[in-house]
């Protein structure tokens, strides 16, 4: 019993990560239907942000996410704006390949600049975990959790209470009749874009604590990013939300009662069933 | 003219390695035409199918262990084991191609790209049977004479007149497909799937034949890749990056060319190669680089730039 309390703990604090690299990954699909490959780079870029903050300028992985955020935001206008803009008519299959190009290049240009070596962000107040009820919660990551609900939660005031996340949702709704009704489709796709790689990227600072960096990392998370969506529904919030926090549980669950080698692999095998026989999600909201 | 061009090329593919025989050159151009086959093998699918495969590793690393296996367990020569690892390969693709051809566009590039992490984890975990993450190893390659001389597997020179021929034949592969019914289907299924359906043509079937002879080709590659390089572990050959990196071969050299593959392994495989040589790491940043040039301003690749340049001047 002790043992499933703490895989659902534990699945629920790596889930509610994933489910903020999975919210940005999926904004930017229903706005402009990208099949963004780059995401998970993104979210490395996060990654090395928060360990450059803590070995140049000596300031907190967590507090450096006030930096970053706007940082990965600017990026992310950039990208779009000179790098995507051109190629988003040409069909969603140019896309793919174009950002899974763009992924290559980012990745090898960090693997350039920082080397492939391993590298980990050690905290002195988190040598111990945590101990509520006799369950073991790492620091990095309980703080992380705390972060991503308070984001998650900004973000989700942002999207239904003001009128750019109003026009975000029209857009991603139907564009055309969003255009009619005066929304700058242009302008809102910059914003989504940004805002997608600048919750990616704050998901990799939150998660730089507890992982390993290294340049190629983006890889798996992008691929899991996927399972997310899809679980969830692609282009849907609230499911990318539940797919996030439910691969999280379900990894943790799996490398406890089904073998650890295996828990990457239950994840895609959920993946494949839900493409194959829901394809709008396990929560039907999405749109395929 | 074009006959005499076509026959020059042969000639010279077989000549290389007597006009220029240092040993980074013969390694250079055995990865060229070893990437020119994933190339084409890909293309054989992605080009004129139009379907967008991100797991074609699954296809090459299926190859290279059977051809592994057979020749470590059972005794039986790699030669053998490169054809057999094709077939193999060829079978792979049967239950993937009716699994994830029920899913169409991004949809279907994302369901290989997640059949080929579950296969490769599988090899990574079955131990008894790919031995793990340790991988497989072949200390010598048999005995065999050839002319009345036994070939010496230390020189690479053999190892070039292996891969010139695979990779004839995947040109030559590539060629008669085009000229085919199965060609024509794949390109009216590439152009409008729906209309494709619709005049009578069986999409699942001929996207699936497709699959298997594109992943027929990845199956020799990847045996050829396991006795060349005489090692072979999960991560070396199904990983993501070596997918992607067929498709960037096809599509920077021209998708739905037959010599698209050629030009694209020659672009990206030589420069790879030789910012290998000097960087060490990195060396996938042209491919990215490339690939976000040609999307951007040359869909139809630089060969298909070429050869509509030829076809419109003449």
């Amino acid at each position: 019993m002790e043992t499933f309390v703490q895989s659902i703990v534990s699945g629920l604090l790596t889930g509610s990560l994933y489910a903020m690299i999975g919210v940005g990954l999926t904004v930017i699909f229903g706005v402009m239907r990208i099949i963004n490959m780059a995401h998970g780079d993104m979210v490395m870029f996060g990654m090395y942000g928060a360990f450059l903050s803590i070995t140049f300028l000596k300031i907190d992985p967590f507090l450096s996410i006030l930096i970053w955020i706007p940082l990965a935001f600017f990026i992310g206008v950039f990208i779009y704006r000179f790098l995507l803009k051109k190629i988003v008519p040409a069909g969603e299959l140019n896309t793919l390949l174009y950002t899974a190009g763009l992924s290559l290049f980012i990745a090898n240009l960090v693997l350039l600049i920082a080397t492939g070596d391993y590298r980990t962000i050690k905290l002195k107040y988190a040598i111990m975990p945590l101990r509520p009820f006799g369950i073991s919660v790492p620091i990095p990551l309980a703080i992380a959790f705390g972060m991503a609900i308070l984001i998650t939660i900004a973000l989700y005031w942002f999207l239904v209470r003001t009128d750019t996340g109003r026009a975000i949702r029209a857009t991603s709704q139907e564009p055309e009749a969003a255009a009619l009704m005066g929304v700058n489709v242009d302008r809102t796709a910059i914003i989504t874009f940004a805002l997608g790689t600048a919750l990616a990227c704050s998901a990799g600072v939150l998660l730089a604590p507890s992982l390993y960096l290294y340049p190629t990392v983006g890889e798996i998370l992008v691929a899991k990013c996927f399972v997310i969506v899809v679980l969830g529904g692609l282009g849907s919030v609230p499911g990318a939300i539940a797919g996030g926090v439910l691969l999280g549980v379900v990894e943790s669950l799996g490398a406890v009662y089904v073998s650890v080698p295996y828990k990457d692999a239950i994840g895609f095998v959920i993946f494949l069933l839900v493409l194959l026989f829901r394809p709008s999600g396990l929560f039907g909201v999405g749109k395929s | 003219m074009r006959k005499i061009v076509i026959v020059l090329a042969i000639l010279l593919l077989f000549a290389a390695p007597w006009i220029v025989s240092a040993p980074f050159f013969i390694h250079l151009m055995i990865m060229v035409l070893m990437w020119t086959v994933l190339g084409a093998s890909w293309n054989i699918l992605g080009g004129f199918t139009g379907q967008v495969s991100f797991g074609h590793a699954t296809f090459l690393g299926a190859g290279a262990y059977t051809t592994m296996i057979l020749y470590l367990k059972l005794g039986i020569a790699p030669w053998y084991g490169i054809p057999i690892g094709g077939l193999v390969a060829a079978l792979i693709a049967l239950p993937i191609g009716f699994i994830c051809f029920r899913l169409r566009g991004p949809y279907f590039a994302l369901s290989t790209l997640a059949v080929a992490e579950i296969i490769r984890l599988v090899a990574l975990n079955w131990e008894s049977f790919t031995n793990g993450p340790v991988g497989l190893l072949i200390t010598t390659l048999p005995e065999v004479t050839f002319g009345g001389k036994s070939i010496d597997w230390e020189n690479k020179i053999p190892f070039y007149y292996i891969i010139a021929v695979i990779a004839l034949a995947a040109i030559v592969a590539t060629y008669i497909m085009s000229r085919t019914r199965l060609g024509a289907y794949s390109l009216a299924i590439r152009e409008d799937i729906d209309s494709a359906e619709a005049i009578g043509i069986n999409t699942v079937q001929t996207r699936v034949a497709a699959l298997s002879l594109s992943a027929f080709f990845a199956g020799v590659a990847g045996g050829f890749y396991a006795m060349y390089f005489r090692y072979i572990d999960p991560d070396a050959v199904f990983s993501i990056a070596l997918s992607v990196e067929m498709v960037f071969i096809a599509v920077v050299g021209g998708l739905t060319t037959v010599a698209g593959p050629l030009i694209g392994a020659i672009v990206l495989v030589t420069f790879g190669e030789t910012f290998r040589q000097i960087f060490l790491v990195g060396h996938l940043i042209f491919y990215g680089l490339m690939m976000m040039i040609v999307i951007r301003y040359l869909p139809e690749g630089i060969w298909g730039k070429l050869r509509l340049w030829f076809v419109t001047r003449h």
